[in-house]
């Protein structure tokens, strides 16, 4: 049997056929395409925040990308440019938390890997071009930032990317602190990429876009462990 | 004890939200809120599977509604405003077949009761306004059906067989919201218990041997009346834990 690997979805009002701003709880199909193809059968887990339970019939995790954290998880006030949706926000933390005491192999990606970070008692930086001075990470609507990244020698990123290392990037917050990941990765900026926790089976955190770029190997890391 | 975990048939589809205009899997979050409000636990199933072992994993599915089942299903030609999604269309019928076949409780909303028949050798009217000369089923009198949201559904009355199990749910008669041009014409091994008064046209099929197998034609998930989700709920929890009864007949 493939490995049930649940990738959590965005809640946003959405238009379709006949269709105008229906609240509809939504995923880019490039996630299920991507872990499908590595050989993981997708479940799509809309936020739900009453209890994690679905955590005990899943063999996998994909936090995905989507909007900005609420601040109030890690202990800050939302800055001007920060953009949320609590109830994703709650519903998704619970999972994250209850997903990593249960050591369950968790690929985040993008607001994924902030998640990951905060669950594991990190925070973020709201808005880097404050920090950083430019807008190189997300550079104009719907263009993605091109980057070279550094991987740590030894580390899961690197030994996954190998000699490859451009990224596409589209975020304007970042990890500031990683809590009790490590940083694997970094932009020639300094800014974090990667994060992982290595007492655990498999935890990565990515801040780019993989399944953008339609990019495997990460995928199938993640679907490989969780078959293991 | 833990809520009973739902699986929902849902699309992948070109959708716009925000600046994006892009495919995604995805559902309207009145299905999900529906089997939130009566206990359960939401997860979505898309289109992409080449096997249905995902079911083991379930308590409970519901198959949403959604576009037309491609009429060679029951080897009829297509009607030109048939508009049908291959892809969900194969795995939808493989799912009902296994989840019949296992006695996963199931419900079937709007195409998903036409999924019902088709999976079990049914078939369907492809288009209601040729048979009945109206199209009230989909539209309320006086609007556009292609340009609809729920507040131009058309509504009705539907008539319950009495002894069935959707008469122990919901009564003799009721009134329901309607979008939809299709409808079932032969039941499969379903056994029709529902209909429009006006003109006969199904509107609940049930197979009394099964757990809890029932499609309604209409859209409760849009409504305040989450009988049939709660039903849904209680047959999955019956799955969960010995001792908790499931809706009786």
């Amino acid at each position: 049997m493939r490995p049930i690997i649940g990738i959590t979805t965005y809640v946003e009002p959405a238009s379709w056929g006949v269709w105008h701003d229906l609240e509809t709880t939504l995923v880019p199909h490039a996630y299920t395409e991507a872990v499908t193809a590595a050989g993981g059968r997708v479940v799509l887990l809309p936020p739900d925040d009453l209890d994690a339970d679905v955590v005990r019939v899943l063999d996998g995790l994909v936090l995905a990308g989507g909007a900005d954290l609420t601040p109030s998880h890690y202990g800050a006030e939302p800055e001007p440019l920060t953009d949320s949706r609590p109830r994703r926000d709650a519903a998704e933390m619970l999972l994250a938390r209850a997903a990593l005491a249960a050591d369950l192999p968790i690929l985040g990606v993008c607001r994924g890997m902030q998640v990951l970070t905060v669950a594991s008692g990190g925070t973020l930086h709201q808005h880097l071009p404050d920090v950083l001075g430019h807008e190189k990470h997300r550079p104009a609507p719907g263009i993605y930032g091109t980057h070279d990244a550094r991987f740590d020698p030894g580390s899961r990123i690197a030994g996954l990317m190998g000699d490859d290392v451009e990224i596409n990037c589209y975020h304007h917050q970042g990890v500031a602190d990683p809590g009790t990941l490590i940083v694997t990765g970094r932009t020639e900026d300094g800014s974090p990429e990667a994060v992982e926790d290595p007492a655990r089976r498999f935890v990565l955190g990515v801040q780019w876009h993989p399944e953008v770029s339609r990019d495997m190997r990460l995928f199938r890391a993640l679907v490989n462990t969780a078959a293991g | 004890m833990r809520r009973p975990l739902i699986g929902l048939t849902a699309y992948a589809q070109q959708v716009k939200y925000g600046n994006n205009d892009l495919l995604a899997g995805m559902l309207p979050m009145t299905y999900v809120k529906a089997v939130h409000a009566t206990g359960g636990r939401a997860v979505l199933i898309t289109p992409d599977d080449p096997d249905p072992e995902i079911l083991e994993s379930l308590d409970g599915i519901m198959f949403s509604g959604g576009g037309d089942v491609d009429p060679a299903n029951w080897g009829a030609e297509r009607h030109p405003t048939t508009d049908t999604d291959p892809a969900r269309d194969r795995s939808e019928l493989m799912l009902m077949r296994a989840a019949l076949d296992m006695d996963l409780p199931t419900l079937g909303v709007c195409r998903g009761m036409q999924v019902m028949a088709v999976a079990t050798g049914g078939s369907l009217h492809q288009h209601l306004p040729d048979l009945l000369g109206h199209d009230e089923h989909r539209a309320a009198p006086g609007t556009d059906p292609l340009a609809a949201d729920a507040s131009a559904y058309g509504r009705h009355d539907v008539v319950v067989k009495s002894g069935s199990q959707a008469h122990a749910l919901l009564g003799s008669r009721l009134t329901v919201n309607s979008f939809h041009h299709q409808a079932v014409d032969d039941p499969g091994t379903f056994t029709p218990t529902g209909w429009c008064p006006d003109d006969r046209v199904i509107e609940i099929i049930e197979d009394p041997e099964r757990a809890f197998a029932i499609g309604v034609q209409w859209h409760p998930e849009r409504t305040g009346d989450l009988r049939v989700f709660a039903a849904l709920a209680e047959a999955a929890a019956a799955r969960v834990g010995p001792g908790r009864r499931a809706l009786a007949a």
